[in-house]
């Protein structure tokens, strides 16, 4: 087992390392510069702030120089935002984008496997059909479409209340937490129900199912001990994926519901050519989400033991 | 043979399945009885219906699409059909086991396989989980499976296909079942398990005095295994008798026919297979007559527009039935009286099947 985290480790710190070389050479490739903007700037100020930021060197170096700061967890200063660490920038954010996100996988993942199994048990009767409905209108409608009309409806809900039912935007408090996770949510939460219900149907006609019945085991056993858990593998597999999707999805509804989170600096940082920032938040996210995919193995392991002995 | 001496009563069985191209009629009316303590064999080829006649006695058939439009089991004269339990017990896994065809398929990937054997035993016996941990480890060992304590933590892929099987033997027997189904056990095993498999079901059977029910195509796994046997084509019982009566005095043309297409080792034997012509028929729309007619080299005007209603008796000796025309009082081969007789053999170049089958038993014997 240990072997197994320690090989994944490695092979996520080659990943990181190739998403750095290849995010640093796509970046300094694109036409534009990032000291272009209105300011007046002589040609002796642009040679001292080229200097201060080592834009002045060879392409090799810099990337040399970027590497050994990287390795030391040093992402640099803004170009935009003076004076200001990239660091700083992801410390203050990305606890905020990560709430919303963990959140976000916990409601898909729950939701998903729930809504799965019960399209499964129900096949072709009408919970099966009521529930997939709305998961092909989850996979179909964009996230800030969702947003928008999920944010209205609240307003609605909130004016004929007459109280604040949930906030509308903001952040700060789980109840603002909910709307906007569940909106973040909701694509990955309709394509787990899918795959859960496909995987859910395998297992019920699986031969260890018919086993456990002529064992006269209880219905509610059987759902739980052979059924479910064997049913969740395929789910577990695609999680980490999932969790890229819904924490890079973020940023849209982040902006719709107003969360100060890091996905609109990512943003912006690209509009800006903004080096750095494009670089560390990059990177970050790249780290992250090997990182999630790891976990999700290891998780991945306890659940299934057939992958935890090889 | 007296209610009270059977322990299972199966009769008059129809199983039907709904189909995108419509109604499979599976089971036609399946009799059979299985005496405490016996072994019956249910032989017959790949879709005749089975698998899916011990599948409804255990109510394992999915429904829909499955369907059992008519007739009745009874165990110890209490109706199952439709029931989960009798005498305020469960009976499936506790008053009758089963093993399945494909141990590496039928037990649960993710579980371990003392907890799987263990399961039965919380459930039935109200057992605490210690105990019935130990109680797997007991029976793992009594299905000899060495290092039963360590094995009984590991999970079905870290298992051979012949331990897995005796794994699931241990399991169909944790409650002590008066029967245990056994479809077609040996299938997917190769042929050295496949002896070690058999030998294990027949030591356990002296030791606990269960009836076994085995399905199987194999006349040689019949020959050693069986008491009583029970022939089955397109969803009917053909022919059914003690296992003597099946393979010396056969008395239906269908039961031949599987006797004459047995492999023989015997070099001596210039004979190659000899299959049995045709195929069987469509169980969409069954013919009002004998299914095998079509193929049966002796079939008659009768035989393809009638059923033979009653078994008509084939030795006169109890329990030996056939469902065939030719036992007729006004059958033209009545006069010879059993013309399957042994002795009878050379009527008929297609029944010398019968010294290549004796071989055969010696053989499984040895």
């Amino acid at each position: 087992m240990w072997s197994f985290i320690l090989k994944r480790l490695a092979q996520g710190v080659i990943t990181v390392w190739f998403i750095a070389t290849a995010t640093f050479f796509a970046m300094h490739n694109v036409p534009g510069d990032p000291l272009l903007n209105d300011r007046a700037m002589t040609a002796a100020i642009r040679a001292n702030v080229e200097a201060k930021y080592g834009l002045d060197k060879p392409l090799g170096e810099q990337y040399v120089i970027y590497l050994g700061n990287l390795v030391r967890g040093d992402f640099g200063i803004s170009f935009t935002q003076e004076n200001r660490e990239v660091n700083d920038i992801i410390r203050e954010h990305f606890p905020v984008s990560a709430t919303l996100g963990v959140l976000a996988v916990l409601f898909a993942a729950a939701g998903g496997v729930l809504w799965g199994a019960l399209t499964a048990l129900y096949r072709n009767r009408l919970p099966d059909y009521v529930i997939m409905f709305f998961v092909i209108l989850g996979i179909s409608v964009p996230s800030f479409v969702i947003a928008a009309v999920s944010q209205l409806a609240l307003v609605g809900v909130n004016a004929a209340l007459g109280v604040t039912l949930l906030p509308v935007a903001g952040w700060g408090t789980l109840w603002h937490m909910l709307l906007p996770a569940l909106v973040l949510g909701m694509g990955t939460m309709a394509y787990l129900t899918r795959l859960m219900r496909s995987s859910m149907l395998e297992v019920i006609s699986a031969d260890y199912v018919r086993t456990a019945k002529a064992k006269g085991l209880p219905a509610a056993r059987i759902f739980t001990k052979h059924q479910l858990r064997n049913a969740i593998l395929p789910v577990i597999t695609v999680l980490g994926p999932s969790i890229a999707a819904i924490t890079t999805g973020g940023f849209v509804v982040e902006l719709v519901f107003a969360i100060p989170g890091l996905g609109r600096y990512f943003v912006q940082a690209v509009q800006q050519l903004d080096y750095t920032v494009i670089m560390g938040t990059t990177v970050f996210y790249g780290a992250f989400l090997v990182f999630m995919v790891i976990v999700v193995d290891v998780l991945y392991g306890f659940i299934d033991p057939r992958v935890r002995m090889q | 043979m007296s209610e009270q001496k059977d322990l299972l009563v199966v009769e008059d069985l129809n199983v039907e399945f709904d189909t995108y191209g419509g109604v499979v009629q599976a089971v036609r009316g399946v009799d059979f009885r299985v005496a405490a303590g016996e072994t019956l064999a249910i032989v017959g080829e790949s879709g005749c219906g089975k698998s899916v006649t011990v599948q409804s006695i255990m109510g394992l058939i999915p429904m829909p699409p499955g369907r059992i439009t008519r007739g009745s089991a009874r165990l110890r004269g209490h109706e199952i059909l439709g029931q989960s339990r009798i005498d305020g017990r469960e009976i499936r896994g506790a008053q009758i086991g089963m093993i399945f065809q494909d141990p590496m398929t039928s037990l649960n990937p993710t579980m371990t396989i003392g907890d799987q054997i263990a399961e039965p035993l919380q459930v039935h016996r109200g057992l605490s989980r210690a105990d019935a941990a130990r109680e797997a480890i007991r029976l793992l060992e009594v299905t000899r499976i060495p290092e039963a304590a360590k094995r009984a933590k590991q999970y079905p892929f870290e298992f051979s296909g012949g331990m897995l099987q005796r794994a699931m033997i241990a399991m169909a027997i944790a409650c002590k079942p008066e029967i245990l189904i056994a479809d077609e056990p040996t299938t997917a095993l190769d042929v050295t398990i496949q002896a070690q498999i058999l030998d294990l079901l027949q030591e356990l059977q002296a030791e606990t005095g269960m009836a076994i029910v085995l399905i199987t195509h194999d006349l040689g796994v019949v020959a050693r295994m069986a008491d009583s046997v029970a022939v089955m084509y397109a969803g009917k019982v053909v022919e059914r008798g003690s296992v003597d009566d099946i393979f010396y005095r056969s008395a239906h043309p269908y039961t031949l026919g599987l006797r004459a297409a047995m492999p023989s080792n015997d070099p001596a034997l210039k004979q190659s297979l000899q299959p049995i012509e045709g195929s069987p028929p469509d169980l969409f729309a069954p013919p009002p007559g004998c299914g095998y007619a079509p193929r049966c080299p002796h079939a008659m005007v009768v035989c393809e527009s009638q059923p033979a209603e009653t078994p008509l008796a084939g030795t006169g000796a109890r329990d030996h039935a056939a469902h065939c025309w030719l036992h007729h009082d006004e059958s033209p081969m009545k006069p010879a009286g059993l013309f399957f007789r042994e002795s009878d053999a050379s009527r008929n170049e297609k029944f010398e099947g019968g010294s290549a089958v004796e071989e055969g038993r010696n053989e499984s014997r040895r």
